[in-house]
């Protein structure tokens, strides 16, 4: 067994999880989206992203890559949330785009962790 | 990534990353969770835009204040906790960037990286240098004025960055690394078609012969220009294939030679290595009475051969009793210190005519000199002069000939390189003898002028566009006209053809009535007008229309305006 393998799988599927916690639910209403999940979801994508770096494989490369979309996205959620909140004022519109965000998200953290469980079932050790 | 810097800059940043995400995260969270008492004195929780945003200016300790609204104790509490941790967090942060920085490791990546590029993006013909010193950097430089571009590998960082500050006319790209490993060569583009050769001038034989090999195995077609002065090295280095192993003693020794035998030729070849075409006094070595050599090492048993064959008599006088019991029985070698007036008078230089002073050590020599002057003051001295730092000595001791290695060798890798017909035809003439030395040399004075210059070209559409235009359709056309003048074709330039190479086919001045062939390679002699001429009947077809027909090419009044194509 492998620490590393135990904390960078953590933290990928932990971020995947956390991401389905906040997606899951009415995508108009707010109130079904917990801010905390949406906080937790973001550090954990980034400590995720930071173990994936330094990675020269092309396997590596790949998943530095779905890891920066997740960032990229639930950035975006959030900053979206904030904008909301404090400028254009919470309307449909704003959640919807919140939650889908996040959706987007939620799809590149699959597919972040179907390589790594690809890669986990390849290797023979 | 291919990139090797920017993986090690994000190698050596994932710990401090992690570091700064996880005091933001708990800092963040801590501040959105504890209740605050805004001014109206309602209890509120922070957003965690709110916490995101104080976060960010407490930790990079910029400090806009407390807001949203002034914070109450169990918030003070916690922010002062959060102070530390951030702070300590974002420093550790910037000090891992700022010693990155200073890294040594990533130093040298960028500086590969940027070598690379370099490699890359050169188009012109190149030259590998192994090794970075007083006589490649000259020949890195009569190169650049050549248009030849030269890449260096040095080992010493020193040297490289003594490289960098040298005033060449084009950029020359050096690269620190040891040419033990063979990935060296490949980082300096032996590969590129535009890789022209590799040149190695150590004085370890060992060392060249190992750059040579290394080389050849790398890229076979490379040219391989090394120095051996040992017999046994310059054997394996041409059964492992190096096209150009110079001996920079047996030139010496060729040169003592020729100028006992056919000055004349030897004239012929120190102009063509760069010196006026004149006899100096110094050229003109004693033929009568003994010589005497000191130093029976590399330098000595090159004389020995040439000083034989010009049926000269001589005596050794070597310091290391090993190197003396290498001689061939009937060689008189005395065994001693060749400064030693004992050993000169035993070694008879009263009655010689000429002294050798040919040790390696220059300071040795100096004094070999100094003290054989002392004996005999009419004694013709010849020294040599290892290292061309100590010119300045060498020429106030008024020796009458001075042999200086570095930069015969200097002189012969730039006519390999850069004038490889020269280097041929003087190989080809060392034997032809006075006789013709002297009309050759005639006829350069008679028909160019005391000093002509040289210049080579290849009959291709290259470098003579016109004239291969013309020898496609199958016209015969004869060397002289190269020959006719510009202004008037019924006269003739200065210059003279000295040599054709046509394939294996080679002609030592031919006759100017033989035909033109594409791909023959000629060596001309003449004066720079001459050239300037032969350029232009080569390259124009106007010029090559006159030259031959002796009238204007005619032109239709519509072509001219350029009407039609």
């Amino acid at each position: 067994m492998n620490l590393e393998k135990v904390i960078s799988g953590f933290f990928i599927i932990l971020a995947l999880t956390m991401n389905f916690g906040f997606f899951y639910g009415d995508p108009t209403v707010l109130d079904e989206h917990s801010r905390y999940e949406l906080f937790g979801a973001i550090i954990v994508n980034l400590i995720a992203t930071i173990y994936k770096l330094g990675d020269k494989t092309q396997l590596g490369a790949v998943l530095l890559a779905t890891s920066l979309v997740a960032d990229i996205q639930l950035i975006g959620a959030a900053s979206i949330w904030a904008l909301g909140e404090y400028v254009t004022g919470m309307n449909t519109e704003v959640v919807v785009a919140i939650i889908s965000f996040s959706g987007g998200a939620l799809l590149a953290n699959i597919v972040s962790v179907i390589l790594f469980t690809g890669d986990v079932l390849k290797s023979k050790r | 990534m291919g990139n090797n810097s920017l993986f090690l800059i994000i190698k050596r940043m994932r710990t401090p990353m992690f570091v700064l995400v996880i005091t933001f995260a708990v800092s963040i969270l801590g501040m959105v969770l504890i209740p605050g008492v805004d001014d109206q004195g309602k209890p509120y929780h922070l957003s965690f835009f709110d916490a995101f945003y104080f976060v960010s200016y407490m930790a990079t300790t910029i400090g806009f204040g407390e807001s949203p609204y002034a914070f109450n104790y169990p918030q003070k509490l916690w922010v002062g906790f959060c102070i530390y941790l951030t702070v300590i967090g974002w420093f550790y942060a910037i000090g891992s960037i700022v010693s990155l920085v200073q890294d040594k490791v990533l130093a040298a990546q960028i500086a590969l990286a940027n070598f690379q590029r370099k490699i890359r993006k050169m188009e012109e013909p190149f030259i590998i240098f192994v090794g970075y010193n007083t006589m490649t950097r000259r020949i890195i430089d009569r190169l650049a004025h050549d248009g030849i571009r030269s890449v260096v590998i040095e080992k010493d960082e020193e040297k490289v960055k003594v490289l960098s500050l040298e005033d060449y006319v084009v950029e020359v790209p050096a690269l620190v690394g040891d040419v033990k490993d063979p990935n060296v060569f490949k980082v300096a583009g032996i590969h590129k078609p535009n890789c022209r050769a590799v040149v190695s001038l150590f004085n370890d034989d060992a060392m060249n012969l190992h750059v040579a090999l290394s080389a050849k195995l790398m890229n076979k077609h490379v040219m391989v220009v090394v120095e051996a002065t040992h017999d046994e090295y310059g054997q394996n280095l041409s059964t492992i294939g190096a096209d150009v192993v110079e001996n920079p003693f047996k030139i010496v020794a060729k040169r003592v030679y020729l100028s006992l035998t056919s000055p004349s030729l030897l004239m012929i070849e120190q102009w063509l290595y760069g010196d006026p075409l004149v006899l100096r006094k110094k050229d003109r070595l004693p033929r009568e009475g003994k010589y005497i050599v000191c130093g029976y090492g590399r330098m000595g048993t090159a004389l020995e051969v040439g000083l034989k064959r010009a049926g000269i008599d001589y005596i050794f006088i070597e310091a290391s009793p090993e190197k003396a019991a290498k001689a061939r029985s009937g060689e008189k070698v005395i065994v001693g210190d060749a400064d030693d007036k004992k050993i000169l008078l035993k070694a008879d230089i009263q009655e010689a005519s000429c002294i050798i002073a040919a040790t390696k050590d220059d300071l040795l020599n100096l004094s070999i000199i100094m003290a054989a002057k002392r004996i005999n003051p009419d004694i013709y001295t010849i020294a040599r002069e290892n290292h061309m730092s100590d010119a300045v000595v060498f020429k106030a001791a008024k020796i009458d000939r001075v042999i200086m290695i570095e930069s015969l060798m200097i002189n012969k890798t730039y006519n390999v390189l850069a004038r490889p017909l020269a280097d041929r035809f003087i190989r080809l003439i060392t034997y032809r003898g006075e006789a013709w030395g002297e009309r050759v040399v005639k006829l350069l004075k008679e028909h160019i002028n005391n000093n002509p210059d040289t210049m080579e070209t290849v009959i291709d559409e290259k470098h003579a566009y016109a004239l291969s235009l013309r020898l496609k359709e199958g016209e015969e056309i004869p060397y002289n006209v190269l020959y006719r003048r510009r202004d008037d074709w019924r006269l003739e330039n200065r210059m003279l053809i000295l040599y054709i190479r046509r394939g294996e086919e080679e002609m030592v001045l031919p006759d100017p009535s033989i035909p033109i062939r594409l791909g023959d390679e000629i060596l001309i002699a003449g004066t720079k007008e001459a050239f300037e001429d032969v350029g232009y009947i080569l390259e124009n077809i106007y010029e090559l229309h006159y030259v031959m027909q002796g009238r204007e090419h005619e032109l239709s009044l519509a072509k001219k305006l350029g009407f039609e194509a």
